[in-house]
């Protein structure tokens, strides 16, 4: 089969655009560390980019078809691998999500798991073979979703276990789940809702609160919308240009190379930087919702079709977050946040796009 | 289907994606102002960098009170790691009560406050200590602290300052603005941690004004070394010296006692010495007001000084008050010898001549019953009736300087209108503000020149041969009059025999470089006279004054015959006698006492002290303090010269003292 693969085939639009997003990342990176105890961030993104791309090409060979045929094993590998998460995991602001590598490097399982989470729907949906989804299927599906993503909830981390369901919920839609069962799960996610506030930790409640209020305690829970929705705000039409956003600069920005990076760039680079980068960001969406089109069969959409799920919700919460439209959750921008764990899943993801388009001709 | 789903998902990510946008343009585009005013206000702080407190000087430029840059210690009580180990670290670092300060900061802490200044003005070893500790909870602030290098020097002139500098007394009250300056203030940008990164100067602000004083340092030490001195001679509660420049107005000093050093923080509210006696405390002047009386007299009236009065032989009965002259009265005798001899009865005739009108309109043109305008806080502007309220015999007593009150200061303006030909002068303090002189109010013409000059002959006569002889000068003629006047009893409504003993006067005669005027509250005896109390007071100040200020002399110099016996019958003590037995109450008194003072005892023996002639006790072997105490509670006079324990003394111990004389004692190591 080896022999059917070209480097020419890969999507290479989708790889440049990828590829542009990083570097503005990096660029990102270095303003907003300067000067800081972690300056060196930028060039170990750099390094974490290469690495990407290492991971992205070693996806290519193995068949996708195989790839799913292990996806029972890899599942059972992901819940084991998020419960010694949950035994022997490193706790950092307030979560436990690291699982210690040595050499400084900390692996956050629950990033990879969305690969899993893809592989896993997709293989599901097409074993199904059918046009409409049964409620009761999709149940099952759900389930089996659902314990990756208690496991992410306990750590806790609702920002990916949300992405998890933003995968289910794609493909369950796609795969033609009746309308008034779509109904019944937005009514019921509602109904959750009331419910699900018990659940949640004093923090994320303040979280909730100030969301709604930001003003309610801007010292506390409040001041990241604050400070956030002012780097934005202050940053206006073309920004205040590289290095000199001064929100960002002066630590007043929470977290300005990871989760709240893109409110870091508003601030440097103004409406208009925003503009084009999200911009690139969609022109990379449509491109993979492309792949999905052109593959060969169900189990290619599915795959494509959940990366694309899994990238549009992470770009939707996170800029939603950071614009003031969502609660605070901690989620990154793939491929601009500073982070390994973050880029190699986005890289592995778009590996997995590759894999699909590199056999969309059946021979 | 599959498609018809996508075009969903595109439909429900378009949506999202407008709200997005939505947002971005909202918070970009529409309210871009409002966060960058928002970012502004949390990075950038306005600090006041505060002026430096500008210095006080004399007249020659000689500093009187400075501020110091120092160093204070504030911690955010909240902000603490662990209260009691802080607590301990920082008393045994800054040398305090350990129990003490943990108290402090626990009771800080529990009240939420943000602030706690630990310690003021530390030392520069312990701000060493403090920043080798390197602990962020320990915050050094930089802080300016007033002092005064010389002490006590001109404290009722210069006040005090409270903790944060601002005057609370004296000039530094006054010209609070002046000296404080304009606070720089600086925009610095600060991080999330508050630190600053970056400052710059909006405001530049303005230093506080140098001010210069009239006041000359030297004069000023010899005024209150003398002040003291007669006022612990005398067991007098307190005295006030006002030298004045007659022409200009400029105060060359001003000296209240008992002081205070405005170094310390104030004792309390009512700490004695805080008091100025010299602007704030008004008293009834007694004789020394016969100036104003016989002035009038001289421009109103046909008198002059050669004028024959008839003094009554000492008893005059006016209405139903009866007034004595404390001495043997005198039958008739030329103007001149009324002031020179302070006749009381002389000085009510003088008076009743001028009328009431007209005397009022004079006492109002001397300048009494309003403030002088001198720049120190709480000024008295001391008590003269309107004229409708003027009872049958308060012109009477006006005449001869009772029920009205002045203050020294304005005695001080009021010798000057004599002194200067005529004009009144407004007492000035300041010299310069900041390098430019201060304008001052043009005088104002109260008498004509001839008056004045008459004036000053008859004053000299005081001094020559009248009851001022004790104000005699080396070397320089000079004129004055003295005053005594018994203290009034407020709470039992009858005049005392503690006295109020006032010298006021200028010399040289004929063109006078300086009016200097003395008051001594609550002295005992004939001894506390103004004759015997202030007018060596004033011989002392004022010789020290024309030496400074360098004027030629105008009597040749002779060694004066040592201290002679006044003869007996040459009486010095002037005394305003208040008719004891009157039923008009004191001016002083509040009106609504009247009733009270009707019914006050009218019996009350006449004031007249005996002669205080004393054996003389041996001063030899005590120390100054002990003399002092010893001549006062004998109703002596001692004139202290050196330091240190008591050598010789004149006249010896046993001889007998006369009125007016002093004893001169000479200490040595």
């Amino acid at each position: 089969m080896v022999r059917h693969l070209s480097a020419r085939d890969i999507d290479w639009t989708l790889l440049v655009i990828a590829l542009l997003i990083c570097a503005v990342g990096v660029l990102q990176i270095y303003s907003v560390t300067r000067g800081s105890d972690s300056h060196s961030a930028w060039w170990k993104q750099i390094l974490y980019v290469l690495g990407g791309l290492v991971l992205m090409w070693l996806v290519l060979p193995s068949d996708y078809h195989a790839m799913l045929h292990h996806v029972p094993l890899m599942y059972m590998v992901s819940v084991g691998a998020l419960l010694g998460t949950y035994l022997v995991g490193e706790a950092a602001f307030g979560s436990t999500r690291w699982i210690p590598l040595g050499f400084g490097l900390h692996l956050q399982v629950s990033e990879f798991v969305k690969l899993v989470i893809i592989l896993m729907v997709a293989r599901y949906l097409t074993d199904l073979r059918t046009d409409e989804l049964e409620f009761r299927e999709m149940l099952k599906l759900a389930g089996l979703v659902l314990i990756p993503a208690a496991l992410v909830l306990k750590q806790p981390d609702i920002g990916t276990a949300l992405t998890y369901f933003g995968i289910l919920t794609v493909g369950v839609f796609l795969a033609g789940l009746h309308w008034k069962f779509v109904l019944v799960i937005v009514a019921g996610a509602a109904l959750m809702v009331p419910i699900g506030l018990h659940f949640l930790k004093d923090y994320q409640k303040a979280r909730l609160e100030s969301f709604l209020d930001p003003e309610l305690d801007p010292q506390g829970a409040g001041y990241q919308v604050i400070q956030s929705q002012t780097a934005i705000g202050s940053g206006g039409m073309f920004g205040k240009g590289v290095t000199k956003g001064t929100q960002a600069q002066l630590h007043f920005l929470p977290v300005p190379s990871k989760d709240f990076i893109f409110a870091a760039f508003a601030e440097e680079h103004g409406f208009v930087g925003v503009v084009l980068m999200l911009a690139l960001y969609f022109v990379m969406i449509m491109r993979i919702v492309q792949n999905a089109q052109t593959a060969p069969e169900r189990a290619g959409m599915y795959i494509c079709m959940g990366v694309a799920a899994l990238l549009l919700s992470h770009i939707l919460i996170n800029v939603g977050v950071v614009a003031g439209l969502m609660p605070v959750t901690g989620i990154p921008l793939p491929f601009m946040s500073a982070g390994g764990s973050s880029i190699w899943t986005s890289f592995l993801a778009l590996g997995l796009v590759n894999n699909v388009r590199l056999r969309r001709f059946v021979n | 289907m599959v498609d018809r789903r996508l075009t969903w998902v595109a439909g429900l990510v378009f949506v999202w994606g407008a709200a997005i946008f939505y947002n971005l343009i909202k918070l970009q585009i529409v309210h871009h102002q409002d966060y960058v005013q928002k970012a502004r206000d949390r990075q950038e702080h306005v600090i006041q960098i505060p002026a430096a407190r500008g210095p006080i000087l004399d007249r020659a430029g000689r500093p009187l009170a400075l501020s110091l840059s120092t160093q204070s210690v504030d911690v955010d009580p909240r902000k603490l790691p662990d209260l009691k180990l802080n607590a301990s670290l920082l008393a045994g670092q800054l040398h305090m009560d350990e129990a003490e300060l943990y108290g402090r900061i626990k009771a800080a802490c529990d009240s939420h406050r943000g602030f706690l200044w630990v310690k003021r003005d530390i030392t520069p070893q312990e701000v060493q200590n403090l920043r080798g500790l390197n602990l962020d909870w320990i915050h050094i602030e930089p802080e300016s602290h007033r002092h005064y290098p010389k002490g006590t020097l001109a404290a009722h002139v210069l006040g005090g300052v409270d903790f944060e500098e601002s005057g609370n007394a004296g000039i530094e009250k006054t010209l609070d603005a002046e000296l404080r300056g304009e606070a720089a203030q600086a925009r610095r940008l600060t991080d999330a941690r508050h630190r600053g990164i970056d400052q710059q100067l909006s405001n530049e602000g303005r230093a506080g004004a140098t001010i210069t004083l009239t006041i000359d340092e030297r004069l000023q030490f010899v005024a209150e070394r003398e002040i003291a001195a007669a006022v612990e001679a005398h067991g007098a509660v307190s005295g006030s010296v006002v030298v004045m420049n007659p022409y200009d107005g400029q105060v060359l000093a001003l000296a209240s006692y008992p002081t205070y050093d405005p170094n310390e923080p104030p004792a309390s509210v009512l700490d004695p010495g805080r008091a100025n006696h010299a602007t704030g405390v008004s008293f009834e002047p007694g004789s020394v007001f016969k100036v104003i009386t016989l002035s009038a007299a001289l421009e109103t009236t046909s008198l002059g000084p050669e004028s024959m009065i008839n003094c009554h032989g000492g008893v005059l009965t006016l209405f139903t008050r009866t007034i004595h002259d404390s001495h043997g009265g005198m039958g008739i005798v030329p103007m001149r010898d009324v002031l020179a001899h302070s006749s009381n009865i002389g000085a009510i005739e003088i008076g009743l001549q001028v009328g009431r009108e007209k005397m009022y309109d004079y006492v109002r043109r001397f300048g009494f019953g309003q403030k002088t305008g001198i720049p120190l806080p709480g000024e008295d502007r001391g008590r003269l009736r309107r004229l409708p309220l003027w009872g049958a015999t308060s012109l009477a007593s006006i005449s001869m300087g009772q029920e009205i009150s002045v203050t020294t200061v304005q005695l001080a303006q009021a010798a000057s209108v004599v002194a200067n030909g005529g004009l009144l002068v407004r007492p000035r303090l300041v010299l310069k503000n900041s390098g430019q002189t201060t304008s001052f109010a043009p005088p104002v013409r109260v008498l004509q020149p001839e008056t004045a000059i008459k004036m000053r002959q008859m004053m000299e006569g005081v001094v020559l041969v009248g009851t001022g002889k004790g104000a005699r000068l080396e070397g320089y003629t000079a004129g004055g009059k003295t005053g005594s006047a018994q203290i009034y009893d407020y709470a039992a409504h009858h005049y005392t025999h503690t006295y109020n003993g006032t010298f006021m006067g200028f010399a040289p005669l004929t063109n006078p470089a300086v009016v200097v005027v003395v008051t001594l509250n609550g002295t005992h005896g004939q001894a506390g006279f103004g004759g015997a109390a202030a007018a060596p007071v004033f011989r002392a100040v004022a010789t020290e004054a024309l030496r400074i200020l360098d004027v030629p002399k105008d009597l040749p110099d002779v060694q004066r015959a040592t201290p002679t016996l006044i003869a007996k019958n040459q009486a010095i003590d002037d005394l305003a006698i208040a008719d004891l037995g009157s039923k008009q109450p004191n001016i002083l008194e509040d009106p609504a006492d009247d009733d009270a003072a009707a019914a006050a005892s009218p019996a009350q023996a006449a004031a007249a002290p005996a002669p205080s002639q004393s054996a003389i006790p041996n001063f030899r072997g005590m120390s100054l303090r002990a003399v002092l105490a010893e001549a006062a509670a004998r109703g002596l006079t001692v004139q202290p010269d050196g330091s240190g324990i008591a050598r010789v003394q004149d006249p010896p111990a046993g001889a007998v003292l006369h009125a007016g004389e002093r004893i001169r004692v000479q200490f040595a190591r």
